[in-house]
Parts: structure tokens; sequence; C-alpha cells
């Protein structure tokens, strides 16, 4: 347990150690690259304003992923019980995901206006192919003799849905979880940037980034508070992965553990 | 029903028979599976059905439980069609594997058909947790499935379908994915556990000697399309000792279901 956390603890640190001695060291510019202790201290000195910040932009990216996942739990469900509907919609579902939503955030915009909503909206949309196909996935991967079982005793369509298949497609839903954590975070840092609401890490970010070398404390400090973010999440994600799956195979240890009577 | 048919049920008209099969085919496309099939199943009765590989034993039991619409032929249980008595939750499936689901304890997994559509559970419905302690599961009951062995997990779906208790037991092929000494293991206490509660099972096998140890009755079925050819009563007095394999009136039986399987068992 304490090598868990050891492990990973080190690892962060060296690379940071080795950023500032490169920064102090070396003659880089403060906008290529700023030192730690530098970024660190900003945040300290203006830390109201990155913590304000910090909370619109972990609830653009949380609750639009949410949305997301729930638009495409349905879809998914669907897709996983009609060959026709996953012929249909799995096409649009991988235009959406290979095409840059950056492209067209500044439409979305246009068109939900400023603030919250156009956040939410792109984050939900780029969440929801990952989600929908994991679903599918999951889902059609369900137990075939069980699913005979459940037929035996004619069970409701949502009974096979809620007791089998919602449950059968956790695990491939967790890992497209750990996928769309870095997209959720990223497609709400542009839409905060690319608006004029003013708020969260993006926007800080985003117009920093267009001050140059002046901008650059704020411009680092978004970044750190980014990272921050995203780590935490995805630990947040671990621990209820932890939890939730503690009975499938990626969660056991290597050795078996068939207790006998 | 067709004049060829009437003398069979004349036959049987004055018998009380839980399963009644007349005239069944089943094919997919083209392919037909059962050739016309007339039986009568009495409750109560421990029948096994063997044949090759692939012959539609399978099949059969499927359109006995009601899981697949036969092509034509009337298929009754208890006077009900198959449809109706799943519906009911009259009919209990052992699957081949155990299929229990890995995120519920051995408790609740035994528990799972009676958590299914509750309203229409019988009112006489078996305790799980006093049949998993009759199947010596009793300190299990907390523990999850990939804990279990494979001849642990199967009693866990034999409790499963027991807790229904339906007229109708299906199980197909249930210990075919187990070792040698577990399978005798479970022969017995499945004789155990089916001894005196008065349910009818369709047990399909593809072993000699499982048939002729648990069964009143023993159907030979040919290759596909497949039909009964041999019907044999298996006369050996019930309760049935564990030690039954060495009966010579179980050996002579085997030998009698042998020669009936080589003889006929090729056939296309």
């Amino acid at each position: 347990m304490i090598r868990r956390v050891l492990a990973p603890a080190v690892g962060i640190v060296t690379v940071l150690l080795l950023w500032e001695a490169v920064v102090r060291l070396g003659e880089v510019r403060p906008f290529v690259l700023r030192a730690p202790s530098r970024i660190v201290g900003h945040l300290w000195d203006f830390r109201g304003d990155y913590t304000a910040a910090a909370w619109v932009t972990i609830q653009h990216a949380v609750v639009g992923a949410a949305i997301g996942l729930l638009v495409a739990l349905v879809l998914g469900a669907v897709m996983a019980a009609s060959t026709f509907v996953e012929q249909a919609a799995g096409p649009v579902l991988t235009l959406l995901q290979v095409t840059p939503f950056v492209a067209y955030i500044a439409s979305v915009v246009l068109w939900l206006g400023s603030g919250t909503a156009p956040a939410l909206f792109v984050v939900a949309l780029v969440c929801v192919p990952g989600f929908a196909f994991a679903t599918t996935d999951g889902m059609r991967g369900a137990d075939p003799d069980t699913r005979e079982l459940l037929a035996s005793v004619d069970a409701h369509w949502w009974e096979v849905l809620w007791r089998l298949r919602l449950p059968s497609a956790l695990p491939s839903i967790f890992t497209a979880m750990r996928y769309n954590v870095g997209l959720a975070l990223i497609a709400a840092y542009l839409v905060e940037g690319g608006n004029y609401a003013n708020e969260g890490l993006g926007a800080i970010g985003m117009r920093a980034a267009a001050f140059g070398g002046n901008g650059a404390d704020a411009l680092w400090a978004a970044i750190f508070a980014m990272s921050v973010l995203g780590t935490s999440w995805l630990v947040a994600i671990s621990i209820a992965r932890h939890l939730l799956l503690g009975w499938h195979v990626s969660q056991r240890g290597r050795t078996p553990r068939v207790r006998r009577p | 029903m067709d004049g060829a048919t009437l003398p069979a049920r004349l036959r049987t008209l004055n018998r009380v028979s839980r399963i009644v099969v007349r005239d069944l085919t089943k094919s997919y496309g083209d392919l037909p599976v059962l050739e016309p099939l007339d039986l009568d199943i009495e409750t109560g009765t421990f029948v096994s059905i063997i044949g090759p590989s692939g012959c539609g034993k399978t099949t059969l039991v499927r359109v006995l439980a009601g899981l697949e619409p036969a092509s034509a032929g009337v298929v009754t249980l208890d006077g009900h069609p198959p449809a109706a008595a799943r519906a009911a939750k009259r009919v209990a499936m052992v699957p081949q594997q155990p299929g229990l689901l890995p995120w519920r304890t051995v408790e609740a997994n035994a528990r799972l058909l009676l958590d299914v559509r509750k309203g229409t559970n019988p009112s006489d419905a078996n305790d799980p947790v006093a049949l998993l302690h009759e199947v010596g599961l009793g300190n299990f009951l907390h523990a999850h499935p990939h804990e279990l062995s494979g001849g642990m997990q199967q009693r866990v779906a034999l409790v499963r379908a027991l807790a229904l208790h339906a007229p109708l037991l299906v199980m197909d092929e249930p210990f075919a994915a187990l070792d040698e000494i577990t399978r005798a293991e479970m022969r017995g206490l499945l004789t155990r556990l089916v001894d005196g509660r008065g349910a009818t099972v369709l047990f399909v096998t593809h072993s000699i000697a499982e048939a002729v140890a648990l069964s009143d009755r023993v159907l030979v079925m040919s290759g596909r399309p497949a039909g009964v050819v041999a019907d044999l009563a298996i006369d050996i007095p019930r309760p049935r000792r564990d030690d039954v394999e060495d009966d010579p009136r179980f050996v002579a039986l085997c030998a009698e279901v042998r020669h009936a399987l080589h003889s006929n068992g090729g056939r296309r």
C-alpha cells in the first residue's frame, strides 16, 4: 500500500526537480517554461481566483461528462439490442469522435451563448462516442448462459438490462471513462477560453497565452491547475472502480484466491 | 391431429402425463433438426436424453422449456403450452456453464431466479440459504463465484434452479465441464436433492454412466434430424446408493444404452 502511493510520488517529484533544474541552469524564456517553484508561488498568491476558476472548470467537465454518460448509456443499450441502430449510429459516432471539436466550439458558443451551456454541451458531446461504444461492447459481452437463464423465467427486458447487461458493461465503461477525463477537461478548457463569460481555468489560461511573455505566470498556473484537476479525477475514478468492480478479474491480485471447504 | 397419430393419442388418454409431445418437428430454415416426435413423460420422472454431439438434444429441451418455438406439432406441460409454463416460472434451468453473476455473492446468485419477476414466485419456493447448507456451501454464502471451484459453482447453479421449486427441471449437460471425480460427487448430490421432491427432470448428457445412474428412463437419440431410437426404462430401485455403478444391473443397462447409441447414432 505504501509503495503504491510512494512510487508515483517519487516519479512526479523527480520530474519536478529536473524541470526546476533545467529552468534555473539553462536560460529558458519564461513563456516556454516556468520553474515549478515560481508556478506554485503564483498559484498561492492568487489562490482565491484559481480555486474559483478550478471549481467552475471541474463542474463543466464533470457535469458535462455525466450528461454524456447518461446519453451514451441509453444509446449504447439500444445499439446493443438492435444491430440496425448500431449500424446507423456507429458511423455518426465515429465521425463525432474524429472531428476536432476545437473547430466547432465558436459555432456552439454563437448558438448557445456564453457561460455554462456551451461548455456542458461540448463536453457531453465529446464524451458520448467513447461511452456509447464501451456500453454496447460490454452489454453484448454479457454471458450467454446467464441470458438464457433469465429468459427461462421470462425476465423483463429492464430486469435483464439492470441485473445482467449494465453490470457486464461496467468494466469497459470505466476504461472509457479514463480516456474521457482528458477529453472532458480539454473541452471545458477550450470552451471557457472561447466565450465571453470569463470563467474557469480556460478563460485564465487562454487569455494569458494571448499576452505572450507577460501572461506566462497565469498560463503556467492554469496548466498546473488543470493537471491537478485531471489527476484528482482519475484517482477518484480508480477508487470508484475498486469499490464497484471488486468482483472483476482486472481488480484481483495475480494469484487466484480459491477457498476450500 | 391427423389420423396417423390417433392411436398413440388414445393409448395415453387415460394416463396423467406431465409432458406431452405430439408430432413435434423443428427445423432451422431448410435444415431439419428434429424429426416428428411423440413423447409422454410422467410427473416426477427423471429422464435422461443421450445422443451424438449436435444431434438436437439441446434443441429438444429448449423447445420443451419454451425457449424456442416448435416448427410444427404440439407440446404441453401439465396441459399448458411451454411458453406459459415458463412465464409462470414453472421451468427451472441448469445450464452447461454455471452462468453465475461474478458481482453477486453465492447467496445472491442462488436467489437470482427468485429476484427476477418476484410477483410470479410460487408460495412454496425453497429457501436458497437452506439449500446452500444442504449442498455443503453453508460457509460460502458471502463468497463470490471466483473464489469457488468449478464443482462448487455448479452446486450454486443447482441450488439456484431448485430454489424455484419448479415442477420441471431442465439440465443441459450440467456436469460436462467438470472433472471425473467431481462429476461422481455431483451425481450423488443430484440424486439426493431430486429424490422425493416430485419434480420432473430432463437431463441432457453425453455420459452413459451418468444417464443410467441418475434416471428412471433414458431416451437415446439418433443423429440429425434427431428422433428417439430407444426408450429404456431404468429399473434400478431407489434410493440409489453411491456404489450403484457396481450393480450388475447397472452394467447391463449401460451396455444396452451403448448398443442403442452405436447401432443408430450415426444415422443421417
